[in-house]
């Protein structure tokens, strides 16, 4: 009875604040303020949120720089996870400490100094002046979730296939590769949503041009507060792919976390 | 076997490690808008920041403040839904995805939701405090109780995170310790205290360690949230550091707060990994 009440409880806290979310965006302009009282229910709000056109630009742009950001950071970190896990012996130590003193580095130190950078390069508010330092935030961490992915196969399989007259890339991508994709698409899953979370990146790298979902959305809130039906309409779209994710691929979620 | 690491290796220089060393650079010299000499000055900069009265009596208070604030309501939840959960039970399913949505949700849409459920005039918190005939709470004019809501969206989001992970551990844990207390009489308790905990100390180090780092560079929730107010009463250290280089434009100042309040967290995180290595290597 207890254990029935207090996980009940649990489970509610956890998802009231999106249920929330949902119901008022459910509800017409008329009835937001008193979302607790009326029973009138419209889809309208999110066909009008959809039709601003700043806000379809940035339902694309973070779909377009998460999706590239996450095949990006994946195709280089692959390899040098690959690297990481099977040519090195005393570097791994040394490796393990860079990244863990590139996590203390709070991203505000980056991102001032690369505002400046992208403007010099002339990229800032480009889709590449977003992607390149995206990718380059994901590198380390990656690198070692790979080499992790890559340990936990036993190279025999490999060296079996150089016998048979495999070249090592060869080895590479018919064997190591394949039996680390269940680990790899975890990571694409967890890459590709962080991507679309992200927020500081977002509001100092992008301008007019590039506006990210994110950014857009805490604009919103700041300028136009008192339109709520269309806030949380934008919002619950905005976690979408949260949702999905959520409901079809837990495993490789929990599995991605766990590493 | 270089070419394997190689695209790595020079997006990393390029877009991490070279931005570091223009930071620093622009840390010592005059680098305003009005300044087009970039005249060195040395450590001025970092004198005038760490003179701030609002970065040492409000920025660095509040920062430390969020960091264990959050991090310990998000352990302490996370520890004990992970025990509510680690059985079978009927609707398993259900509860564990409730618990893994909060960890995908944006952060900046679960402040906006967190905003939303407690404004003053139309927020559901402050409808359901009418019905327990309390005034409404104008939650956001003060400086605690913004704190207070931000660090409680903070907990929201991250409680799951935690949950996964011990949970994990959890499950991995061996059966025989808790077996053989059990035959020798120990409550649950007990159980808890003596072996459940010191069992769990490698994983609860590290998602702790993880966590206050993180939390430590805490922005968008603050951001979207409360800006920073009211009357910069809520600023946290990225926080202030981003408005220095981007709504006063002095990117010497804000280069010079950032690197600052990195060289706080990495001594914080030294002492933390030290910590850390001694609780895996006892474990052991």
């Amino acid at each position: 009875m207890f254990f029935g009440l207090t996980i009940t409880a649990a489970t509610l806290l956890l998802v009231f604040p999106v249920a929330w979310m949902v119901l008022t965006a459910l509800r017409p302009a008329s009835g937001v303020f008193y979302v607790h009282r009326g029973t009138e229910f419209t889809l309208a709000n999110f066909a009008e949120a959809l039709a601003k056109p700043e806000m379809k630009e940035a339902f694309f742009n973070s779909a377009f720089i998460a999706t590239f950001a996450t095949i990006f950071s994946l195709a280089v970190t692959i390899t040098s996870g690959y690297m990481l896990s099977r040519f090195q012996s005393r570097a791994s130590r040394l490796w393990f400490g860079l990244i863990y003193l590139f996590r203390c580095i709070p991203y505000i130190s980056w991102v001032i100094p690369l505002y400046l950078l992208t403007q010099w390069l002339g990229i800032l508010d480009t889709y590449l002046g977003l992607l390149l330092p995206h990718i380059a935030i994901h590198i380390c961490f990656f690198s070692w979730i790979m080499k992790g992915f890559f340990d936990g196969i036993s190279p025999e399989a490999e060296y079996a296939a150089y016998i048979d007259g495999c070249s090592r890339w060869g080895a590479f991508f018919r064997i190591a590769l394949p039996m680390a994709t269940p680990g790899i698409v975890a990571l694409g899953i967890l890459s590709w949503l962080s991507t679309w979370n992200e927020f500081l990146f977002a509001l100092i790298l992008t301008g007019s041009r590039t506006s990210m979902l994110t950014v857009r959305m805490a604009q919103f809130v700041h300028e136009t507060g008192i339109e709520w039906h269309l806030m949380s309409a934008t919002a619950v779209m905005a976690i979408g792919p949260a949702l999905i994710v959520t409901l079809f691929a837990q495993e490789y979620v929990v599995k991605g976390l766990k590493v | 076997m270089l070419a394997l690491i190689l695209p790595a290796l020079a997006i990393l220089i390029a877009f991490q490690i070279v931005p570091i060393l223009i930071g620093a650079n622009a840390s010592f010299r005059r680098w305003s808008l009005f300044d087009p000499q970039k005249t060195f000055v040395g450590l001025e900069n970092y004198a005038r920041i760490l003179g701030d009265p609002i970065f040492y009596r409000i920025v660095l208070p509040n920062t430390f403040l969020f960091m264990f604030a959050s991090v310990t309501a998000g352990l302490l939840a996370g520890l004990g839904l992970a025990l509510l959960l680690n059985r079978r039970f009927h609707g398993e399913r259900i509860a564990r995805t409730a618990v893994l949505l909060p960890l995908m949700v944006p952060p900046v849409v679960a402040a906006i939701m967190v905003t939303w459920m407690f404004n003053d005039q139309f927020g559901v918190v402050n409808a359901v405090l009418a019905v327990l005939g309390i005034e409404p709470v104008p939650w956001l004019v003060s400086r605690w109780t913004s704190l207070g809501i931000v660090i409680l969206t903070d907990v929201w989001l991250w409680t799951p995170w935690f949950t996964i992970l011990i949970l994990a551990a959890l499950q991995t844990l061996p059966p025989e310790p808790h077996e053989a207390a059990r035959i020798d009489g120990a409550g649950a308790w007990q159980l808890f205290r003596n072996i459940t905990l010191p069992l769990l100390r490698p994983v609860l180090m590290v998602c702790i360690t993880i966590r206050l780092i993180d939390a430590f560079r805490v922005f968008d929730i603050v951001w979207t949230i409360t800006k920073g107010g009211p009357a910069r009463s809520t600023e946290v250290f990225s926080i202030y550091a981003y408005k220095q280089a981007f709504v006063y434009l002095n990117f010497d100042l804000g280069s010079a707060a950032s690197l600052i309040g990195a060289g706080i967290i990495m001594v914080v995180g030294g002492v933390l990994y030290k910590a850390l290595s001694y609780a895996v290597e006892v474990s052991r």
